[in-house]
């Protein structure tokens, strides 16, 4: 009886914690759809649901990208997303199976050094990438947004390796008594284990890949139908913002996030659910 | 630690096939700009002429550099705030998240939503929401009975910036403590639960020794984000001609390489920022060696 | 040892970058031309561009505009990789700072070639880009800082318009007059001024030169703002602030920084690139003459210009292109665009630019020359700059006292003059 008062007032409390928690992460969510539905006139009304509601400021934005630029510069930045993240998945995954589970000489050494990448912040990493680029002639096409993709990354293959770390041993011996090969273990075994971390992964990269600004920015030209979404609308931000016009900013800022919810919500069910429900089965 | 599967025969090939594209990122990408900002800290460079040798000039100038002192100040003082917040605050949640009650997965989408948008597109409400006349935080307060804020003045600055950039990645925290937390296995609180254990001797004696390697792995990422944060920082304190009043590490290296023409003072900047992620990195790994629990 | 083998090599293929090379293209060229600006700036240049193609079939010139601050880590990039632009967008500050590490060609040559080409030109505006051995970029428009007032929030508050024999007091003694709490809530609904204060070309500037100071000594070692009618400049403007008829830095950052465009400022001193922004906002406004001070009167002139890559492969075909658009063919596109003044006086002076939008009176800008003073340009310019204009925000916030901080500042800011000599 007790027992299961305590633990009443316990979900209570937890409850109000997580509501006020929750109202605090999503109004700024709100207030930016609300902004952008309201007439320049009422951008500073505290009200949250706009009177009248309109829909202008979106009309606006895409008249200021002519020529089906918006569906261009969607286009693009969802190319490059994905690439990152089938690029990003594979070649973190195979990396962190090997720094978790294999022994070989020179592993922690290796792991260290790519750790120890992460230190470099990517300001500076700019101007000598850009010169290797150059080399291989690859400057104003996708390559250099695509190609380190595909070569690993001290991020995903640390998150990975972290959760592999966690996958009971005892799996791989069994597997190992029964005759798979490093690969099979790797691919068979590990890779459905650790949908969840997958999934988080994915987003991640997708994530950091659709709001990159600074790489689109210096290999591509600033051309409507070649750049990404994210440069096309910071091309427009800063007129909007010096001229006041918040409402089309609200706008323009809602919808260069609008693909990543989808995203999300598509994602969201092997991710969040997958991470409650299967977690590892033992 | 001593873990490991030994490679058998041709297996050791699979292994290496497997590093591959790891290993050439490392050569062509990232080590090659480690090396590359390393060399050119000893190196003048206006990125327009050819680098003339500076010694070890750039880095005794670090010490003379009003600016960036502040500057790094600044960072470790932002990290300060920020890393225990982004592990407490996602942590907490987390524990709180992985309970079974009704809505979790409603509540586990909000939390995690800032998360999975533009710190671009995000930095510009949270302009709007500090307003200092127009903003309905400062309309809030003023509901309240209390002196509304100047949110982004100089002195108010640094917990404003904090207190956006823990909102953006207490979601990230979450999922990874949520994916530390499942993977504890179920039994080990049914076996305390009997023994009569309560929900807060069960978080100290099992959740927490057992989530250690989540909570190895987001402090240390948290304090690599908060040592090169950036963007939030840029989108609510820059001033007109691009200084800042909240100027951090990397705020400084930025200026000085790409509007400054001091790419040596750049670079050498960087490398001392990048040695003092590697002594927490340091820490945290022998931290690791000695006190996370893995399976 | 290997790894210092490796950053030699790291460092000699970064000096060979700076140095490389490409094959030129045989009988027809292709220039890049790199640029900052609106999106509706590129729409006009690709006019531009097109006139200039049907001249020069043999020419192609890709364009390429970003905005300010990624204009620059962009050009930076491009430049330190070995691949620069034929033909880039500079601003007349920033000049000395290209020019004297070597990053530009001398266009002197090309210009000796064209007898008669500079002779259209005002000439404050070409100042700027001369040089001791030549011109190393020219100008292609220019701005004047001018009084700009809204006409109904005069008329309404009875103040009658600005003229060109205001003082800085009358401005004072009018922005209080035009600064309204229209409901009573204690929160100003009507600024009587709006300016910037972190750029000097909008107001401090002006203010400084009226009350008989000076910005930098002429050898650039010194910084003056603190020195003679200078601080009775900045009383002016802290008390434009402290009398709360001129919205705090942080405040108008809350209004987009132009209250003058949302319609909440009565008065402001910008240059004619806010007036697009201003007729599309559909504000009814006119323009005088900065007001004048002690000292008399004064305003800024600053001009943005063309430069030609020093390693530019194609650096005829970049001066022809240069060429044409300084043209009257050229500028007078560019009039079209309300941007900017055209440097040539015949356009200028023509319909194409005084009759643009037909009421607005443009006059206004073309008379300031006479008492104009260029904006200076040195080397160490934005660091400068960032030193004296964003340091004194504190102070215009009311965090900060004036004078220490200001005194704080210059010695600040005759560092990075010493470290750029």
């Amino acid at each position: 009886m007790s027992r299961s008062f305590y633990k009443t007032i316990l979900d209570i409390t937890a409850y109000a914690f997580l509501m006020i928690g929750a109202l605090t992460m999503i109004i700024p969510f709100i207030w930016m759809i609300s902004v952008s539905l309201r007439l320049p006139a009422e951008q500073f009304s505290r009200s949250i649901i706009p009177s009248p509601i309109t829909f202008q400021n979106y009309f606006d934005l895409f008249e200021d990208l002519p020529n089906n630029a918006f569906l261009y510069l969607t286009y693009n930045s969802f190319k490059l997303s994905i690439l990152a993240v089938v690029g990003q998945v594979l070649t973190c995954a195979m990396a962190a199976f090997v720094f978790a589970i294999v022994k070989f000489k020179g592993r922690d050494f290796l792991f260290a050094l790519l750790v120890a990448t992460l230190m470099i912040p990517p300001q500076v990493s700019l101007i000598p990438n850009f010169i290797i680029f150059k080399y291989l002639g690859l400057i104003g096409t996708q390559w250099p947004l695509i190609l380190p993709a595909f070569w690993g990354g001290a991020f995903g293959t640390f998150l990975l390796r972290q959760y592999f770390l966690t996958i009971p041993r005892d799996l791989v011996d069994a597997a190992r008594m029964d005759g798979a090969s490093l690969f099979d273990i790797f691919w068979r075994v590990y890779m459905p284990l650790a949908k969840p971390a997958v999934a988080a992964l994915s987003i991640f990269v997708f994530k950091d890949a659709w709001n990159d600004l600074l790489h689109p920015l210096v290999y591509l030209p600033t051309d409507m139908q070649k750049t990404t979404l994210t440069v096309g609308l910071a091309f427009f931000q800063q007129q909007l913002q010096a001229g006041g016009k918040f409402t089309v900013l609200m706008a323009g800022a809602f919808l260069s996030i609008v693909p990543l919810l989808i995203i999300f919500f598509i994602a969201q069910k092997q991710f969040i659910e997958g991470i409650a429900l299967s977690g590892v089965k033992r | 630690m001593d873990y490991g599967l030994k490679p058998l025969g041709r297996e050791k090939l699979w292994l290496w096939l497997m590093l591959v594209p790891t290993i050439i990122g490392l050569a062509f990408g990232t080590i090659g700009s480690l090396l590359a900002t390393l060399g050119l800290s000893f190196f003048d460079w206006d990125l327009i002429n050819p680098p003339t040798w500076a010694g070890t000039e750039n880095y005794a100038a670090l010490f003379e550099n009003k600016n960036y002192i502040e500057a790094f100040m600044n960072t470790l003082k932002f990290s300060a705030l920020y890393v225990p917040g982004v592990v407490i605050i996602s942590l907490l949640l987390a524990v709180l998240l992985n309970r079974k009650i009704r809505g979790v997965g409603i509540f586990r989408t909000i939390y995690f939503l800032p998360t999975v948008t533009s710190a671009v597109a995000t930095a510009l409400v949270w302009n709007m929401i500090y307003g200092k006349e127009t903003g309905i935080l400062n309309f809030m307060l003023e509901t309240l009975g209390f002196a509304p804020i100047c949110w982004l003045c100089t002195n108010n600055a640094m917990m404003s910036v904090v207190i956006v950039n823990i909102w953006g990645a207490i979601g990230e925290g979450m999922i990874i403590f949520l994916a530390g937390l499942t993977a504890i296995p179920r039994d080990y609180y049914e076996a305390s639960s009997l023994d009569g254990a309560n929900d807060f001797q069960q978080f100290f004696r099992i959740t927490l020794p057992l989530v250690t390697p989540s909570i190895f792995f987001q402090t240390l990422m948290s304090a690599i984000n908060a040592f090169q944060a950036y963007d939030y920082i840029y989108m609510l304190t820059r001033r007109g001609q691009g200084d800042s009043s909240v100027p951090v590490a990397v705020y400084s290296i930025y200026r000085n390489a790409f509007h400054f023409f001091r790419m040596g003072d750049a670079s050498a900047q960087a490398i001392q920022l990048a040695l003092l992620v590697a002594v927490f990195m340091a820490i945290m790994f022998w931290w690791e060696r000695n006190y996370v629990v893995y399976e | 040892m290997k790894s210092k083998l490796f950053v030699l090599l790291v460092i000699a293929s970064l000096m060979l970058a700076a140095c490389g090379s490409k094959p030129a293209a045989q009988g027809s060229v292709e220039i890049t031309f790199t640029m900052w600006g609106a999106p509706e700036e590129l729409t006009v240049w690709q006019a531009v561009v097109d006139d200039f193609h049907k001249a020069n079939p043999n020419i192609t010139v890709k364009v390429d505009v970003s905005d300010w601050d990624s204009y620059w880590t962009k050009l930076n990039t491009l430049i330190a990789g070995g691949t620069p632009p034929d033909v880039f967008a500079m601003d007349a500050p920033l000049f000395l700072d290209w020019q004297s590490r070597g990053a530009l060609l001398n266009l002197q040559p090309y210009i000796d070639a064209n007898p008669g080409f500079l002779d259209g030109f005002y000439p404050q505006t070409l100042t700027a880009y001369k040089t001791a051995d030549g011109y190393y970029g020219m100008p292609r428009d220019f701005q004047t800082i001018v009084l700009f007032y809204n006409k109904d929030m005069f008329d309404a508050a009875g103040v009658s318009y600005p003229t060109g024999d205001w003082t800085y007091d009358d401005l004072l003694a009018a922005a209080k007059k035009l600064t309204i709490d229209k409901d009573k809530d204690g929160k100003i609904d009507q600024y009587g001024i709006w300016s910037d204060t972190w750029d000097m070309e909008l107001l401090w500037s002006e203010a400084i030169w009226s009350y008989g100071g000076d910005i930098i000594s002429s050898d650039h070692t010194k910084t003056l703002i603190g020195e003679g009618g200078a601080r009775d400049a900045w009383k002016f403007i802290d008390s434009l602030y402290k009398e709360g008829v001129m919205p705090t830095p942080t405040t108008s950052g809350e209004f987009g920084f132009d209250l003058f465009q949302s319609n909440m400022a009565a008065m402001t001193s910008i240059g004619h690139w806010a007036v697009p922004g201003y007729v599309g906002a559909k504000i009814n406004f006119d323009v005088a003459p900065m007001p004048k001070g002690p000292a008399g009167q004064a305003t800024s002139v600053n001009s943005a210009g063309f430069v030609i890559s020093k390693d530019s492969k194609n650096a005829d075909a970049a001066f022809e292109f240069i060429k044409f658009a300084l043209s009257e063919a050229g500028q007078k596109r560019l009039a079209e665009l309300g941007f900017a003044i055209p440097v040539l006086k015949s356009v200028a002076e023509s319909d194409a630019y005084l009759k643009q939008l037909g009421t607005l009176n443009q006059q206004v800008f073309l008379d300031s020359i006479a008492f104009a003073r260029t904006k200076p340009v040195f080397k160490g310019y934005e660091e400068w700059a960032g030193i004296v204009g964003d340091g004194l925000i504190p102070v215009f916030d009311g965090e900060a006292e004036l004078n220490a901080t200001l005194d704080e500042l210059i010695a600040a800011a005759d560092k990075v003059l010493a470290a750029n000599k």
